[in-house]
């Protein structure tokens, strides 16, 4: 199993020297991410297709599966198109704009990730709760139910993945040549012209890549959703949350199948991050 | 293989069960004379205040007696989680569920080799009934089953895919209306009750994960009202939640199984005291310290000292429905009465 990515390895820049030791790191890490990671991975599939795509098919096409599997993924999509325009303009003002606090910021931008998601779930009932005063009020004036409805499964994936693509633009923006800005400028471009001229063409790669992890983490989201879902099934109650209730109802059969899906889409997105990176011309990252 | 499979998947999915899965016991086989015993308890979640007074008591019983000591290991999840986890390897030594249905499923999966139920109750150690949580004053006058369809009330009860609470709420509330029980529902009319079944299933804002879950969404400010165990509102009054009780005129009561898991305590070596244990709950004493903690004692002595209200019209799982075998898949499985009710509300 570990040959051919041995050879993998021998074709990148490995020093001559020391091959025992290289041998042994090798070794160790990838026996440690098979163990770790490969093997669970492997589980799974292997039980969600223990009944074949058929039984599969016919789980994952049940009213309520189906309905759970649609929201998580439109949910997560809406979250990762906020968050790309949202992240990407946070990213910009924390690279190019002085202000006092800027650090302070910047730190608070990895909180979500710190935060256990279910304290997320919590925090947002508590602010946002029909019981709760902006809730209330939200509700009493607006007419805008936000927590056991679908607004707030989209505000909890908000938050929770909002450092991905802040985090992914903000080194890109560092890096980039500011040369050809300001040529554009002196050429007498606006500065929107300027930004979606040359800035915005830069930034398209970690833009996409970030939104599409975070898109990829939200679809499987638990902690934060099992709270402000109200799990109402067909109308808030979401892919992960509905694993849950599979599981728990020892419907093992249906659990798997819809966590099969849910991990096919997470890794296609990976792959799929992964080739965007590669393909992408190296002088735009530098 | 199974356990492995299992396991992954959640933790894959970040599913976690707490402390559930991790709990196992350190020491296998024992001679009569160690110092101390020890013994895992897999419980549902609204007892917990209650098992913890009855472990002190037993605890100091069995010292007395015995002149050992004996530790717990406590989990409590929802009542179907925790039957699932103890048949995937959470290896509790005695069980104490929700529902009958519940521990069958332990028995079923070859864990409990004996008949469990055992008299005097046929197996259930303490009773409740399903009741409402309303808010301070009932500001909604909710009286009964009826008042739960009027329009824009917040209903809060648990998934029945996870909690065997919420399974008894729904049959409470099928079980009057199909007992001609409640008001503009014709008696023993399927359609009529389904209706109203549907009707409520609208007013639903959130399913939690297990009847503890919901009470405490309740007390967070959540909802209208939680359709409960009778002892959470109890419970939850007693530790100064201002919510109140309104008992419907007809519900259902609710039995709660106690067994022990012969399998896992041969394994640990803890046969005695889990039986122990389990007779413990029978007595007087400890059906009292049931009783304190909200719950209906079966001892009919203790019973008639606590004097919990009347229901006017009380019945049985076994006598309305045929009993958790029958019931839970006509009313839960995928083409039960409840999952097509819930499916046909939602997707209006």
């Amino acid at each position: 199993m570990t040959t051919p990515l041995r050879g993998a390895v021998l074709i990148q820049d490995t020093p001559r020297r020391l091959p025992w030791g290289r041998w042994w790191i090798q070794s160790a890490a990838l026996t440690y991410v098979a163990l770790l990671l490969l093997i669970p991975l492997a589980v799974i599939f292997a039980d969600g297709l223990k009944d074949g795509l058929v039984a599969l098919w016919q789980s994952v096409s049940m009213p309520i599966a189906w309905a759970a599997l649609r929201l998580s993924l439109w949910t997560s999509a809406l979250m990762a198109a906020i968050n790309a325009v949202m992240g990407t303009m946070t990213a910009y003002v924390l690279v190019r704009y002085r202000f006092p606090g800027k650090s302070l910021l910047n730190g608070i931008v990895d909180l979500p990730l710190a935060i256990p998601t279910l304290v997320t779930g919590v925090m947002l009932v508590v602010l946002y709760g029909p019981q709760a005063l902006v809730g209330g009020w939200l509700e009493d004036q607006l007419g805008w139910r936000i927590i056991f409805a679908r607004p707030g499964i989209v505000l909890a994936l908000l938050f929770i993945n909002f450092p991905f693509v802040v985090r992914a633009v903000q080194p890109v923006l560092q890096g980039l040549n500011r040369e050809s800005e300001e040529a554009a400028a002196t050429l007498g471009a606006g500065p929107f012209t300027i930004f979606r001229r040359v800035t915005l063409p830069a930034l398209w790669l970690p833009i996409a890549s970030g939104a599409l992890l975070s898109f990829a983490r939200a679809i499987g989201e638990f902690g934060a959703i099992v709270i402000v879902s109200g799990n109402i099934p067909l109308r808030t109650q979401t892919a992960a949350i509905y694993v849950l209730g599979e599981v728990e109802s020892a419907n093992r059969q249906g659990a798997s199948a819809m966590s099969m899906v849910m991990l096919s889409l997470a890794f296609l997105l990976v792959l799929f991050v992964d080739w965007l990176r590669r393909r992408a011309p190296k002088e735009r990252l530098a | 293989m199974k356990i492995a499979v299992v396991r992954s998947l959640t933790a894959v999915l970040a599913l976690t069960l707490l402390a559930a899965c991790s709990g196992r016991a350190s020491t296998p086989a024992a001679g009569e004379e160690e110092a101390s015993a020890q013994l895992i308890l897999g419980a549902y979640t609204t007892p917990r205040e209650a098992y913890g007074e009855l472990i002190t008591a037993f605890a100091a019983q069995w010292k007395a007696q015995h002149g050992q000591d004996v530790t717990f290991e406590e989990s409590y999840l929802g009542s179907g989680a925790q039957s699932r986890a103890i048949v995937e390897g959470f290896e509790a030594d005695v069980a104490a569920l929700s529902l009958d249905g519940d521990i069958r499923k332990i028995a079923d999966a070859g864990l409990i080799t004996h008949d469990w139920h055992i008299p005097p109750y046929n197996g259930m150690v303490s009773t409740s009934i399903v009741a409402f949580a309303v808010r301070k004053g009932n500001p909604k006058n909710i009286q009964d089953w009826a008042d739960l369809t009027q329009p824009d009330l917040q209903i809060l009860t648990p998934d029945p895919k996870t909690s065997g609470g919420a399974q008894w709420n729904i049959l409470a509330l099928y079980g009057a209306a199909l007992r001609g029980k409640v008001e503009g529902v014709p008696a023993d009319d399927e359609a009529a009750a389904t209706g109203f079944l549907k009707a409520v299933l609208k007013n639903v804002t959130a399913f939690d994960k297990s009847a503890r879950d919901s009470i405490t969404n309740f007390e967070t400010g959540n909802g209208d009202v939680a359709i409960t165990y009778e002892n959470e509102v109890l419970v939850g009054q007693q530790a100064g939640q201002d919510y109140e009780l309104v008992i419907p005129a007809s519900t259902i009561l609710i039995e709660n199984p106690v067994a022990l898991v012969d399998v896992y305590a041969d394994e640990h070596g803890s046969r005695a005291a889990a039986e122990a244990f389990v007779e413990f709950l029978f007595t007087k004493e400890a059906q009292a310290i049931f009783a304190r903690h909200g719950l209906r004692p079966l001892d009919a002595e203790v019973s008639a000292a606590v004097q919990y209200p009347a229901v006017a019209d009380l019945f049985t799982i076994d006598e309305q429905f045929g009993g958790w075998a029958q019931a839970a898949p006509a009313y839960f499985g995928d083409a039960g009465i409840y999952t097509q009710a819930m499916i046909e509300v939602q997707s209006q």
